[in-house]
């Protein structure tokens, strides 16, 4: 009874309704907006957008679905090279440039990758998959790590940003990459990560507005001297503060990406779950060896062990502080300051950024920097770092709300 | 039911809220008296275990009250002198939830919230939300509250403050239904609501309890007479500075004024019955609150 009533308060306020309001927008806007922006470029070179787009190019990829062989890699390059001979691609009118855009939506995918195995490291140029010849294709995944290693010696690139441990243990988890990649249709997984982040960040926000007030609203509405004065004021009513807390974070926030992934996947597709991330242009050099299932569960429960952390911090603040109002800003410094601190680009910065809460509401990011972490003389990723850190801080903010909120004297 | 206050002080940095309180209460109803300021509400809250005292103990049927925890708020009852409550709840819904912190199971709380919202006189808008409810019903939701647990031990820190008057005298008579066989404390600056009710009263002043005793005790021990004197206009200032004037009725032919001396002011004075009104204005003088709530 104690447990329905603390989450009533939370739900009853007119302001707590109008921020999941806004979240319900934010997901709806969001989805349409990937739905807007997909296209098709049609056999007559006019480009079409919206539903009936999506059903073509997952047509047109699945053609070229199965493993990333030499002899598919060939393929591509062939097939690419006969579209560019083609008098509609040769055209200056911009009409039969479409039209010959339209062949290649199907290895579209693929030609970034090229783009990607046989240009530069730190630059992606569109126009390296047009200078290829198919009996290149045997240097596509040796090119992966070649790439890397000139990149980690050059004095521009990474020879300076880290220990030759560090770089041994990049070069290690390039090698170990099971190759050749499987590749099929995932625009779903790709839509996906594109806006997981940005969810997770406004639920993040909005679970601080929602639990700013679960301990701080008792003296603002001068509710505390009842409270504190009543049976399980010092003991059992705390606990279910907390744990309303704590179930408000997890009912919202997996609604809110259940919601959200169901919406993309449901529309796109689920094609494309056992892809590696390195077969999409976004993931290509990442050195997580995971496959797109694998990132969207690291992105789900990053997602909500970080709104998790901050929701946590939040409380403890409202506990300690007896102000919403400083308690709702937690969130905002806790995603703001490091985007600005981001820009000043230092290596040392980087780092310490890489380990702050708001990197596991972006792990779509996360899994594609090369940020890397020595301990005990073992080298590791920002990602298990992240987990085991802020399991243990939110494990430990639990027990801090309940003795902060416990100890107060009721003086006004 | 009987509370133990031995030496009980708290300090607030430089200023003594209640200067080393020693007292004894039983089952009744104990009128707290005194001005604003004066320590009353310092001192309930330590009585509800909301504050800690700087020094000094309050011992329940012998055990001390912060080392019971949760088994003396189990038989406590509050009403804070400002009563928070969650403005979006409805009247039911603020009762459950409180029902809840204090304890009681759900079938009982329903129970109980209906009784108690029959006898505070707010069946009708058990479902009308807290923040629409006027002062004086938020004062008998805060009544009905404090009573859910049925408790031994009920303090009401100034219930009838900001009341008008039908809305005080319903709210004293609710008082005096509810107390029977248990401790009330009840602290107020409004002498009439303590006239009414109190078996026992009590003087604070500076964080002390400087007197105690029944009705007719602190009537009977008090230093003073009272007077009632016919004057002119002209020579009502001149009675002020002389003397403690408890009242000052303008008349169309001159002013009716109420005297407090121990001796006869006047040949033409005449002496009128003491009441608990004058006892307060003799110690509290100046302070003794605003003219409207002193009636």
């Amino acid at each position: 009874m104690m447990m329905y009533y603390e989450i009533k308060k939370i739900f009853v306020k007119r302001g707590n309704r109008v921020a999941l309001a806004v979240l319900a927008f934010a997901i709806i806007v969001i989805v349409y907006s990937l739905v807007s922006q997909t296209y098709w470029v049609n056999e007559n070179g006019e480009m079409e957008t919206g539903f009936g787009t999506i059903r073509k190019i997952k047509e047109a990829k699945q053609e070229w679905s199965g493993s990333l062989t030499e002899n598919q890699i060939a393929r591509v390059i062939e097939e690419k090279n006969r579209i560019n001979a083609t008098p509609q691609h040769q055209s200056e009118d911009m009409r039969q440039q479409e039209i010959a855009y339209s062949w290649t939506q199907g290895f579209q995918d693929i030609t970034y990758l090229l783009n990607y195995a046989y240009g530069d490291f730190q630059t992606w140029d569109y126009t390296v998959a047009d200078s290829l010849t198919p009996d290149m294709a045997s240097d596509f995944y040796p090119n992966r790590m070649k790439s890397l290693k000139k990149w980690l010696e050059e004095e521009e690139g990474g020879a300076n940003l880290f220990t030759d441990k560090e770089k041994a243990f990049l070069m290690e988890q390039y090698e170990n990459l099971e190759t050749p990649f499987f590749y099929e249709y995932q625009e779903g997984w790709k839509n996906l990560f594109q806006w997981a982040s940005g969810i997770a960040m406004i639920t993040a926000l909005v679970l601080g507005f929602l639990c700013a007030g679960i301990f701080a609203d008792e003296f603002r509405q001068k509710a505390s001297a009842i409270f504190y004065s009543s049976y399980h004021g010092r003991g059992k009513a705390i606990w279910t503060k907390v744990t309303a807390g704590l179930l408000t974070v997890t009912v919202v926030y997996w609604a809110a990406m259940l919601a959200y992934s169901a919406a993309v996947l449901g529309i796109f597709g689920i094609e494309g779950s056992n892809c590696p991330i390195q077969s999409t242009m976004a993931g290509w050099k990442s050195f997580y060896q995971i496959t797109n299932g694998q990132e969207y569960l690291m992105i789900l429960f990053g997602g909500y062990l970080g709104c998790l952390f901050m929701t946590g911090a939040v409380m403890l603040v409202s506990a300690a502080a007896k102000s919403s109002l400083l308690a709702v800003t937690i969130p905002f410094l806790m995603i703001i300051l490091p985007s600005l601190l981001m820009s000043m680009n230092s290596p040392t910065l980087n780092k310490i950024l890489g380990l702050l809460p708001d990197q596991l509401l972006q792990i779509s990011s996360v899994v594609k920097y090369f940020n890397l972490y020595e301990i005990g003389g073992e080298i590791f990723g920002a990602v298990p770092i992240l987990a085991a850190v802020y399991l243990l801080l939110t494990f430990i903010l639990i027990p801090m709300m309940y003795f902060t909120y416990k100890k107060h004297q009721v003086t006004r | 039911m009987e509370l133990e206050i031995i030496n009980l002080t708290k300090e607030f940095k430089e200023i003594i809220a209640v200067d080393h309180i020693n007292l004894s209460m039983k089952n009744g109803v104990y009128g707290l008296l005194g001005v604003n300021g004066a320590g009353k509400t310092t001192f309930m809250r330590m009585l509800c275990t909301l504050i800690r005292p700087s020094v000094g103990k309050i011992l329940c049927e012998g055990k001390d009250i912060f080392e019971m925890d949760g088994e003396y708020r189990k038989i406590l009852g509050y009403l804070p002198q400002e009563f928070g409550f969650y403005p979006d709840f409805t009247v039911q819904d603020y009762l459950m939830y409180v029902a809840s912190i204090k304890g009681i199971r759900q079938t009982a709380a329903k129970k109980r919230t209906k009784i108690l919202l029959q006898q505070v006189g707010l069946s009708k808008v058990q479902n009308r939300k807290m923040k629409k409810l006027s002062g004086g019903m938020k004062r008998r939701v805060g009544i009905a509250q404090a009573m859910l647990n049925n408790p031994k031990i009920l303090i009401l820190d100034e219930p009838t403050a900001g009341l008008d008057p039908s809305e005080r005298i319903r709210f004293r008579n609710l008082i005096s239904e509810l107390s029977q066989d248990r401790l009330v404390l009840l602290s107020t600056h409004i002498v009439s609501d303590i006239e009414y009710i109190a078996n026992q009263i009590l003087l604070m002043q500076n964080g002390k309890i400087f007197h105690s005793g029944t009705q007719e005790e602190i009537l009977n021990e008090v230093p003073i007479r009272v007077w009632r004197l016919d004057v002119r206009k002209s020579e009502v200032e001149h009675w002020q500075a002389m003397y403690k004037v408890a009242n000052l009725k303008t008349m169309p032919q001159g002013a009716e004024l109420r005297i407090l001396s121990e001796q006869c002011p006047d040949t033409n004075a005449k002496e009128e019955e003491l009441t608990l009104e004058d006892v307060f204005l003799y110690y509290f003088g100046e302070k003794a609150g605003n003219n409207d709530d002193v009636l």
